[in-house]
């Protein structure tokens, strides 16, 4: 036990380790992190889309019962018994309101394995690739739109940073000085895999998808970038855990009551940046091909769009990435304008000064048992807070999207083109503007 | 040996983006020269990373690799070259492209020759804080990564604030000068591409 703890204190206490060990336990956090925000943001687009079609969704899928027989139970009829090991009578009111949750036909677990339902069945159909194909270019699209996504999602701080023993853990996996760019950059990658694999599919429809992702996916690239230098004029910084950290301290970009963020500055400053806002918002739904926008697949002109002549896992390659840029985007909306993991109204600043005064009361000598565990744990406990915070803020933003996709209608084309170059481009450059008035007239 | 993280990355990056940029001329499928072309500048892009020049390197990304290319593929895919031409090479004109090849890397070999830190060591080890000889007695600082890797030291200012200070104050002008002549070739541009009303 002893040689484990001093190695371990060897290994940590090394700075390029310990950075090295900290990084990879993050990189693996983020990573679930995401891939279970998609298996989530599908059971939430199919229960929401059922809740609001007035339907009831993929609520049944469970374990069914026969499975136990399958590995050896004898029992034909288990929830018969079991209400006989109670005492239940079968016709009670206990009985039927088992039945009617199809206690005796399965485990019920509320559709919330659909996803994984769904998965299997992709991963079971007969992976078909076309004589006619581009070989090369269309086994690649698919990771071309599912990479750059999670490679952009590096830079997005779930926490502020924590002080151990060893040295500070800074809850993002790369604290760039360029976090905004970072995303931008890797999230407009993605438009190579719908472009090749609209190419490489090497039929009518596909194509006609790739070559309007391609225009859609640049022309939102530019409102998007220009919507949100308002946001960097006013941080002066492109670190996304700066930004955060700024928030956090002087009230979120579109919530200003407390610290600084009281100022008459600003309280002007709110006009452009509800601007931002919305170019913002709408420019990520755009850059997510998620209806309004869903301009590269709508199945009425385009059949499936630029993944009609893919399948299987393929397939389900190009619907995971957009889940993951539509998770990203989310994550990069909540950071930007909601404060991201803060948990609001100044309590970061509290906890933080709390978790401070814990460790040097847990340090002293004269400290009980218990208040140096607390302060060994004060810092982790503010930032699993602060973990939560942006857990909820982040289902939240999901439901919004979904919320979107099905009261809206699609728009047309040139309306979706329209948009951002005559209305988008325009109103964001006159906003950055409008921003540099306000910092330079009102102080 | 002790060779540091960097300058291995140096070379495996550098390596990377010759191979890709030969690729560009070696294919005969235009897309594939595309695809080519932009796997090469994200090599540069993961060269600047490397230097600290991060701003310089997710704008490489971003503007080249993101925009201008896609539109260079957009373009080529529609196209549609059916048949892909056969290299056809005649003397004088391999001649002369390699004379003007030869002039331009003596240039480029010149200038990089002339920057500091070019001869010691590699590039990207000398962009980090201590150099490589120093560093195998003392103990490794997660600094010798540089670039991305690093943990982002405080109190410095990023390569952002330095690019900009120097183009808004000392290179205001020739900037000026540049977007002007930028935005001139584009109303030329859509003046030129734009038919004439026969109203």
């Amino acid at each position: 036990m002893q040689f484990i703890i001093d190695c371990w204190n060897s290994v940590m206490g090394d700075p390029t380790w310990f950075y090295l060990i900290t990084t990879i336990a993050k990189l693996a956090l983020m990573f679930i992190l995401l891939l279970l925000f998609v298996v989530l943001s599908v059971w939430i687009e199919r229960r929401i889309a059922g809740w609001i079609q007035d339907r009831p969704g993929p609520n049944r899928t469970g374990i069914p019962i026969h499975l136990l027989q399958r590995f050896g139970s004898k029992e034909k009829q288990p929830l018969k018994k079991w209400l006989e090991y109670f005492g239940v009578p079968a016709n009670s009111w206990i009985a039927k309101l088992c039945t009617w949750l199809r206690l005796d036909r399965e485990i019920p677990l509320f559709g919330l394995i659909q996803p994984m339902a769904d998965g299997a069945k992709l991963f079971l159909k007969q992976e078909m690739t076309p004589s006619y194909v581009r070989k090369g270019f269309f086994i690649a699209a698919p990771m071309f739109v599912l990479g750059p996504p999670l490679i952009a999602a590096a830079v997005l701080p779930f926490s502020s940073s924590v002080d151990t023993c060893y040295g500070a853990i800074n809850m993002c996996v790369a604290n760039l000085n360029i976090g905004v760019l970072w995303i931008f950059a890797f999230s407009g990658l993605s438009v190579y895999g719908l472009t090749l694999a609209g190419w490489a599919s090497n039929s009518k429809f596909p194509f006609i998808g790739g070559l309007r992702a391609t225009a859609q996916l640049i022309s939102y690239e530019v409102a998007m970038g220009l919507s949100i230098i308002p946001l960097l004029m006013m941080f002066s910084t492109l670190n996304l855990q700066e930004i955060v950290q700024n928030q956090a301290e002087n009230g979120w970009t579109l919530v200003p009551l407390w610290g600084e963020g009281l100022s008459l500055q600003r309280w002007v400053l709110l006009l452009p940046m509800c601007i931002s806002f919305l170019i913002f918002v709408t420019s990520v739904f755009a850059e997510a091909n998620r209806t309004p926008f869903d301009m590269a697949e709508c199945e009425t002109d385009l059949v499936g769009g630029y993944h009609t002549e893919y399948s299987s896992m393929k397939f389900a390659s190009f619907f995971m990435g957009e889940y993951v840029a539509m998770v990203v985007g989310s994550a990069l909306v909540i950071t930007l304008f909601l404060g991201g993991w803060s948990i609001g109204l100044g309590a970061d600043v509290c906890l933080a000064d709390w978790a401070k005064a814990a460790a040097i009361t847990g340090s002293d000598q004269a400290a009980t048992c218990w208040q140096s565990i607390l302060g060994c744990c004060a810092g982790w406990i503010v930032v699993l807070l602060q973990f939560v915070a942006f857990i909820v803020k982040l289902v939240a933003f999901v439901f919004f999207f979904v919320w979107v996709r099905w009261t809206l209608p699609r728009f047309r084309f040139d309306q979706v083109m329209k948009l951002s170059w005559l209305v988008f481009f325009e109103i964001a450059v006159i906003n950055i503007l409008l921003t540099a008035a306000i910092l330079y007239f009102i102080q | 040996m002790d060779l540091p993280i960097s300058q291995i990355l140096f070379y495996l990056f550098a390596l990377a983006a010759l191979v890709s940029a030969f690729g560009v001329v070696a294919f005969r499928n235009p897309v594939s020269s595309a695809m080519c072309m932009a796997a090469c500048f994200g090599f540069v892009a993961a060269i600047f990373f490397g230097l600290g020049a991060e701003f310089l390197g997710i704008v490489q990304i971003m503007v080249y690799a993101g925009a201008v290319l896609v539109l260079f593929l957009f373009v080529v895919m529609m196209l549609d070259v059916k048949k892909e031409e056969k290299l056809v090479v005649s003397l004088p004109a391999a001649l002369v492209g390699t004379c003007i090849a030869a002039v331009f890397a003596g240039m480029i070999t010149n200038v990089s020759l002339s920057l500091p830190g070019a001869t010691d060591c590699c590039p990207m080890a000398a962009a980090c804080e201590t150099p490589a000889n120093v560093q195998s007695n003392t103990t490794p600082n997660p600094s010798k990564f540089g670039g991305p890797l690093a943990a982002p030291k405080s109190g410095e200012r990023s390569d952002t604030h330095i690019l900009g200070e120097m183009i808004f104050t000392k290179y205001n002008i020739p900037f000026a000068i540049l977007s002007f002549a930028l935005l001139s070739a584009c109303v030329g541009t859509v003046a030129i591409s734009r038919k004439l009303r026969q109203d």
